[in-house]
């Protein structure tokens, strides 16, 4: 439980309805442990919309069958890839750095590849692990964090594997890190602030934060159709499919969390499927099943789920390459960069002190653009 | 979790709904048709014959 408490969060109603909407399954830590920083919250107090236990046992089971788990980390190991990407851009060495919600560690696999850009015109650039002094793998889930431990990977990276109790709560100390990362894990967070400003709070003056998130649009074509399918059905529907957050929100999110120079862009990767079925039971593999707070605890039921396929089938099936149809499941990332104020960053000047005007330089009469 | 030698019950569902695309398309047909304004039993006739394929198909192969 990451909520702070009620003293120091004026906001929060004092009926403690999003307090008691949690399961209690980290109730043994004490009071002191779960402290958090006090994030200045604008408006209505964060709701839990994620289980967080149920959450945990999804992953802690995906990750029991390591074969069939390493299977369905196409989607991780390719989001994992391009955030890595991004890290080439920046020409510095971090001597710590914090993978956080680290899944398989697949960001410290992806850095120990010789090559982890594909696109660039040399062909084979030094792992980017040469660059990183230690890494610290956080995540909630022991047996998906340990599942590649016995890999040859571990030996070419410094590597630490850090089980947290409570996925909300960072226990580093403040200026601990210079560089922090994450992928593909902050979307279970309810409180997405509040651990942004743990984040921005354990990295160093002037240190990057580099984080891919599933948002908006993915998995579209599944959320449609199951809406479709359960109003034809039932005449009503249900949560199947988590809220994301939006491109738009997560540059306000990180701005709120006093990032600075901050990078937001989005890509879509398609994956074609033969049937939902199997679109489904990768999820589940993945770790990635629902874990809603108001999920329907019987799940889908076989009449809705032969309806959705029908209509998956009939709205977004294509052709595949062996003249069958397949179902393409879109999986949009947000990739965020964001930078901890401080140090020889470059700041905008103030306001008023600029010396020469815009229109001269753009020229156009008076009117920009 | 799957273990060597049994069909998860989902595998078994997805072979038997496969067999019935025929009658799967003109449900999903009849519901993409009127998508925009979806009530509930609009398409139960196209459903009945998409379950009734559904559970031959099923019996047939277990």
């Amino acid at each position: 439980m990451s909520r702070l408490p009620q003293a120091i969060r004026p906001l929060c109603p004092s009926n403690g309805l999003t307090r008691s909407l949690r399961p209690s399954l980290f109730s043994r830590l004490s009071t002191i442990a779960q402290r958090s920083y006090a994030i200045s919250a604008g408006g209505a107090p964060i709701a839990s919309v994620f289980s967080n236990p149920t959450k945990h046992q999804h992953r802690e089971r995906a990750a029991l069958d390591p074969h069939q788990s390493r299977q369905v980390d196409y989607l991780r190991d390719q989001v994992a890839t391009r955030l890595c990407d991004r890290l080439l851009d920046i020409n510095r060495t971090f001597p710590q750095a914090l993978d956080f919600g680290a899944n398989a560690c697949n960001i410290a696999r992806i850095l120990t590849r010789s090559n982890p850009d594909l696109d660039s015109d040399k062909p084979t650039t030094d792992p980017i692990a040469t660059r990183i002094g230690h890494l610290t793998c956080a995540d909630t889930s022991s047996a998906m964090l340990h599942r590649d431990a016995d890999l040859p990977f571990n030996a070419d990276i410094a590597l630490t594997r850090d089980h947290l109790p409570n996925p909300e709560h960072l226990p580093y100390p403040p200026a601990t890190f210079d560089l922090a990362m994450s992928s593909l894990s902050l979307h279970w967070i309810n409180d997405l602030p509040s651990v942004l400003t743990q984040i921005n709070t354990c990295l160093k003056p002037d240190a990057p934060f580099l984080a891919a998130m599933s948002g908006g649009d993915t998995l579209f074509e599944l959320r449609g159709s199951l809406q479709l399918a359960e109003q034809e059905r039932l005449g009503g529907i249900g949560t199947h499919i988590s809220p994301l957050a939006d491109v738009r929100d997560v540059g306000n999110l990180l701005s709120r969390a006093g990032f600075k120079l901050l990078t937001v862009d989005v890509d879509d990767i398609i994956v074609d499927y033969p049937s939902i079925f199997a679109l489904m039971t990768d999820l589940q593999a993945m770790g990635e099943a629902n874990a809603a707070l108001r999920r329907d605890p019987a799940g889908l039921s076989r009449e809705v789920m032969l309806a959705t396929e029908a209509i998956y089938r009939e709205l977004y099936g294509e052709e595949g390459e062996d003249g069958g149809t397949v179902l393409p499941a879109t999986f949009r990332t947000i990739y965020m960069i964001g930078w901890k104020e401080g140090g020889e960053q470059p700041r905008p000047l103030e306001r008023g002190t600029g010396e020469s005007n815009l229109t001269d330089i753009l020229g156009g009469g008076g009117r920009i653009g | 979790m799957p273990m060597s030698g049994r069909t998860r019950p989902i595998e078994k569902f997805a072979e038997a709904t496969a067999r019935c695309t025929a009658e799967g398309a003109v449900y999903g047909k009849c519901v993409a048709a009127n998508y925009q304004n979806v009530s509930k039993d609009m398409c139960a006739r196209e459903f009945m014959a998409l379950k009734d394929c559904y559970l031959k198909a099923a019996k047939r192969k277990v």
